[in-house]
């Protein structure tokens, strides 16, 4: 027996830690050569049609925000680490609000949110920040009705009326109207909403407003991404807790990301657009409606009930927070290299999770968004 | 009457007499323990100040009335922890109505009534599963619990025509009544542990006396065995409900998140621990954020009053010896 | 009420009456009204058992019932290459849990680094000083037990994590060894209680120093208690998800979090993920409580 507990356990302790700490290095990048000494970036440099995704020196870069793209993100991720063994990347999608708060108080590398950060917010980060489209989804209203199939046709006062709690029941009369279903269950209705803030209760609290009076008298005329009526049916968080929900639950009905909508298998509704046509979410109709988007900025970003008859009324793009200038190069370099391969040919990997190519006009901005990124000395990062 | 333990014996003092002349390190010694206390004593304190200090945003925005108001809507900047802490309170208290019958007649059963072979291994297998991490109990009940509550559990207490009142509204799944069962198989163990402990530990003098005087073992049970382990089973209530009100994960999986006054048992409601960890992350820097920990703030008082007041009232108790008065109602009793 | 007492006898009247001829009158009313009460009771006796054993019945139940699912749903999922992979993405095969795994053993490692020292030398303070400020402490430990710990996240991410801009294993450890400490603190002291203070006063008296004779006496006789303690500290700080919550960089590097966060997902494989890492999880704290509980039944059967 050791004489003294203490030694014991500081021993036992530091056995841990150094295991700990030894295995971690391994598991995180495999062939570090510790970290490389900053260096200019190299004229000529690697925007242009190689796109090459080499970075010189190992970077950790860590992202926090919105939910939905979290399939997409981590698919191309992951794929990069594999191209780019030097380049580990961590994102939390705990949801938009978060990453945009972590933005402002500068505690991650970049953020993601459906909704672009408005000045004001853009006034409290400390620093300049760039917002990027980066991805092109959808949101689909799912629920769970043993027989029904997919395609149940909801119009915005119908819908509206679910998620205000006057319509209670499957069978009721209303519904049947609106979707020419009459043979719905006699089964108790479960709306099921966003308890965080989020980019898809926007979308569905904008079209709602556009479609249905009741609720923009209930709710007023702007869309917020706090769901306006907590008190109807059931929150729960993030998308994840939504579609768990939804799975579990005879009678529900939600909201969710179309590419969760589409891994779970949900049977999803089919929404009355502008031009009157009932669309069912698709990678078809999520494109069109991404390509009907016109002067697309952080400014006029919403593609919410738009024009064209096929277009999925609840879609919208996905933008990634980027400082302009990050104080450190290799990091700057890294995101810099990451995300131009993100919107080109990271593309390629969306259509498989349920998220639509971004359409080339918006590739276009992206890019040019990111040639505004500067060195910490003030330059271009990239050369056009 | 202190143990005698085999390991430190005469050699240990011995050997230590032997070395008394060795260098001086005595003070070194006294500095480190003078210093870990300070360490603790300053994280305690920290722990108050930081809280409050942080807080103070919110408290200053909102007045104080947000202790009672009944509205938390971040988007109009408008925060209150009146329906969460009605939340916590009657989450605990129904998980306290299910534990404190359930735990006190299983620590009767295991203490008083099973047979040694049955109830050794069984005590010990509840202690053990006091272990059990709260996350492991939230995900069992979200994932197994909530469908079957639902589905079966829910729809059948709303036919029970007595209980209307209880169990009335729409069958969600994720409800008051959920949140409360999670929260009573967490602290089950530790009720049911400390109370056999507190129960077996009653002195045998003073059973034999009533059984003399010809008390069945119920009443033994009742009028000599109950009251001597009073301050043990107070104290694992204590503990069961300062674990109840600060349960924040298990809580927030299964209570649906709903910031409104429950209207029956299979509501979804919401609690302080729950609001905490949905709000948190996503708290706009400032006065959100200082919102958030002020209901933590709330927490913490409410954690530290129970407590206390479980630590004043086991001192009133007193070590669990029957009083005078108890003693002439045994033999009251018995006639 | 059960065995309620004639209404011609009051006890204290008959113990004061001090007339013999008077209780020898009443004596076989008594008898008579003792064994009318006796059926009663037994009767009464009879029904608070089997309420006991249906009480020992619900109770067991749902707790034998989490195991069994815990259990039988994630055993399927645990293997080799589940403990030695990283986590790779959804629909991706041949994930695994090794980050979480590795980084939970790395943030309970360096906890137990801040814990266990100050839980100790905190013990000795309060076992070797009587006084107000021992009392004080000693309160302290026990109100910083009852709190909860998602309160105690809270202090480490306003500590650690806002003032350095960035999420990280330190804070995570503080947390949770600020969660340890106090339990430590009270089974340490405990411990040392159990050793016999003549010994102790005998070293100090034969001029030996404080501190050896806190080494040698103390230490010494209260090893195996201070581990039972220690261990038990240990297996509730694993378990904590809370204290994790605020300061951990990305639920990938803890088990508890990756549990909250892969269970409340809808997809099979990862909620399969999930059900392993609780069995893992659970199967390690049994094991280590398990333990605790064994090392301090050997040390009553030595003491006895």
């Amino acid at each position: 027996m050791f004489r003294r507990p203490i030694v014991l356990t500081f021993a036992v302790g530091l056995g841990l830690l150094g295991t700990a700490f030894a295995s971690t290095g391994s598991i995180a990048d495999a062939a570090t050569s510790g970290h490389g000494a900053l260096h200019a970036t190299t004229p000529g440099g690697p925007l242009g049609p190689s796109h090459d995704t080499k970075t010189s020196s190992s970077v950790t870069l860590s992202g926090a925000g919105a939910n939905s793209i979290n399939p997409f993100f981590e698919e191309v991720f992951y794929e990069y680490h594999l191209k780019n063994s030097k380049s580990t990347v961590t994102y939390s999608p705990a949801g938009s609000s978060v990453g945009i708060s972590d933005i402002e108080q500068g505690t991650v590398d970049f953020g993601d949110t459906e909704i672009p950060m408005a000045a004001k917010d853009l006034a409290k980060a400390s620093r300049t920040v760039l917002q990027v489209p980066v991805d092109l989804g959808g949101v689909a209203i799912s629920y769970n009705l043993p027989g029904v199939t997919s395609g149940l046709k909801l119009d915005g006062a119908t819908l509206a009326g679910i998620f205000n709690g006057t319509i209670t029941n499957w069978d009721s009369p209303l519904i049947a109207k609106a979707s020419g279903d009459s043979s719905l269950p006699n089964l108790a209705i479960v709306p099921v909403h966003r308890a965080d803030s989020s980019g898809p209760g926007w979308d569905l609290d904008d079209y709602l407003i556009k479609t249905a009076p009741a609720w923009a008298k209930a709710v007023g005329t702007k869309a917020s991404k706090t769901w306006p009526l907590p008190k109807v049916g059931i929150g729960e968080q993030l998308n994840s807790g939504v579609a768990t929900y939804i799975s579990q639950t005879h009678g529900a009905i939600g909201f969710v990301e179309y590419g969760y909508a589409l891994e779970a298998k949900f049977t999803n509704a089919a929404l009355k657009n502008k031009a009157g046509a009932f669309v069912a979410p698709s990678l078809h109709s999520i494109s069109l409606a991404g390509s009907e988007a016109s002067d697309l900025s952080s400014t006029k970003y919403s593609i919410i009930d738009g024009p064209g008859a096929g277009t999925y009324p609840l879609a919208n793009f996905s933008w990634t927070l980027l400082y302009k200038k990050d104080p450190n190069e290799a990091k700057a370099i890294a995101l810099g290299k990451l995300f131009d391969w993100v919107v080109t040919t990271g593309q390629q990997y969306s259509s498989s999770l349920g998220y639509a190519p971004l359409p080339a006009d918006v590739v276009a901005l992206s890019t040019a968004t990111l040639e505004e990124l500067e060195t910490p000395q003030g330059g271009p990062l990239f050369t056009k | 009457m202190t143990v005698l333990s085999g390991a430190s014996d005469l050699a240990s003092v011995k050997a230590a007499v032997r070395h008394r002349h060795a260098r001086r390190g005595g003070r070194a010694y006294v500095v480190l323990r003078w210093a870990a206390a300070g360490i603790f004593a300053a994280i305690l304190t920290g722990l108050v100040v930081s809280i409050a200090i942080d807080s103070s945003q919110a408290i200053a925005h909102s007045g104080i009335g947000f202790l009672w108001s009944g509205t938390w809507n971040p988007t109009a900047n408008q925060f209150g922890a009146g329906i969460l802490v009605v939340g916590t309170v009657v989450t605990t208290l129904v998980a306290m109505v299910i534990v404190v019958p359930i735990g006190l007649g299983t620590a009767a059963f295991l203490s008083e009534l099973a047979p040694r072979w049955l109830a050794s291994p069984l005590s010990t297998a509840i202690d053990l599963l006091a272990a059990v991490p709260s996350i492991v109990v939230g995900l069992w009940a979200l994932l197994v619990l909530s469908p079957m509550f639902a589905n079966h559990l829910e729809p059948f207490l709303k036919s029970v025509p007595v209980l209307e009142w209880f169990f009335h509204g729409p069958a969600y799944g994720p409800s008051i009544l959920l949140a409360s069962v999670v929260l009573s198989v967490m602290t089950l163990p530790t009720v049911v542990a400390l109370s056999r402990t507190a129960l077996s530990g009653v002195a045998l003098a003073d059973r034999e006396a009533a059984m003399a005087l010809g008390a069945t073992h119920w009443q033994v049970v009742r009028e000599v065995v109950f009251p001597g382990a009073r301050s043990g089973i107070a104290a694992s209530l204590t503990l069961a409900v300062g674990r109840a009100l600060g349960e924040s994960i298990a809580v927030a999986m299964v209570i649906g998140n709903s910031p409104s006054v429950p209207h029956s048992l299979l509501s979804p409601g919401a609690t302080l621990g729950s609001a905490i960890v949905n709000q948190f992350a996503e708290a706009e820097p400032g006065i959100g954020t200082s919102s958030v920990i002020a209901l933590a703030g709330v927490l913490l008082v409410l954690t530290l009053l129970v407590n206390a007041g479980g630590q004043a009232l086991l001192r009133g108790m007193g070590p669990g010896r029957l009083r005078r008065r108890e003693r002439h109602s045994i033999t009251q009793v018995v006639a | 009420m059960i065995g309620a007492a004639p209404a011609q006898w009051r006890g204290e009247e008959a113990a004061s009456s001090g007339d013999w001829e008077a209780r020898e009158r009443r004596r076989p009313v008594i008898q008579a009204s003792a064994r009318r009460s006796l059926g009663r009771r037994r009767r009464a006796g009879r029904f608070v058992q089997v309420l006991c054993v249906l009480a020992t019945a619900i109770g067991l139940a749902p707790i034998v019932a989490l195991v069994y699912y815990t259990a039988e749903r994630g055993l399927g999922g645990l293997s080799w290459s589940f403990l030695t992979h990283a986590p790779v993405p959804e629909g991706i095969p041949g994930g695994g849990i090794s980050t979480a795994i590795v980084g939970t053993g790395e943030i309970v490692g360096l906890a137990l680094l801040m814990a266990v020292p100050v839980g100790l030398m905190t013990a000795l303070f309060l076992h070797e000083r009587r006084g107000r400020l021992a009392a004080a402490i000693r309160f302290g430990a026990d109100l910083l037990t009852g709190v909860p710990s998602i309160v105690i996240g809270i202090f480490a991410y306003a500590l650690l994590v806002r003032p350095l801009h960035h999420f990280s294993d330190l804070a995570a450890a503080f947390a949770l060894a600020v969660l340890m400490v106090p339990i430590m603190i009270r089974a340490d002291e405990e411990a040392m209680g159990a050793v016999a203070v003549d010994l102790w006063e005998a070293g100090v008296a034969l001029g030996a120093r404080r501190w050896r004779v806190a080494r040698s006496v103390v230490l010494r006789g209260a090893f195996p208690g201070l581990v039972t303690g220690n261990l038990l500290a240990v297996s509730r700080g694993v378990g904590e998800t809370a204290p994790l919550l605020f300061t951990v960089a990305a639920p990938s590097f803890a088990m508890t979090l990756l549990i909250y966060t892969e269970g409340t997902q809808p997809f099979p494989s990862e909620q399969q993920t999930a059900w392993s890492t609780a069995l893992l999880l659970l199967l390690f704290v049994l094991v280590l409580s398990g333990i605790a509980r064994l090392v301090a039944w050997r040390l009553t059967r030595r003491a006895r």
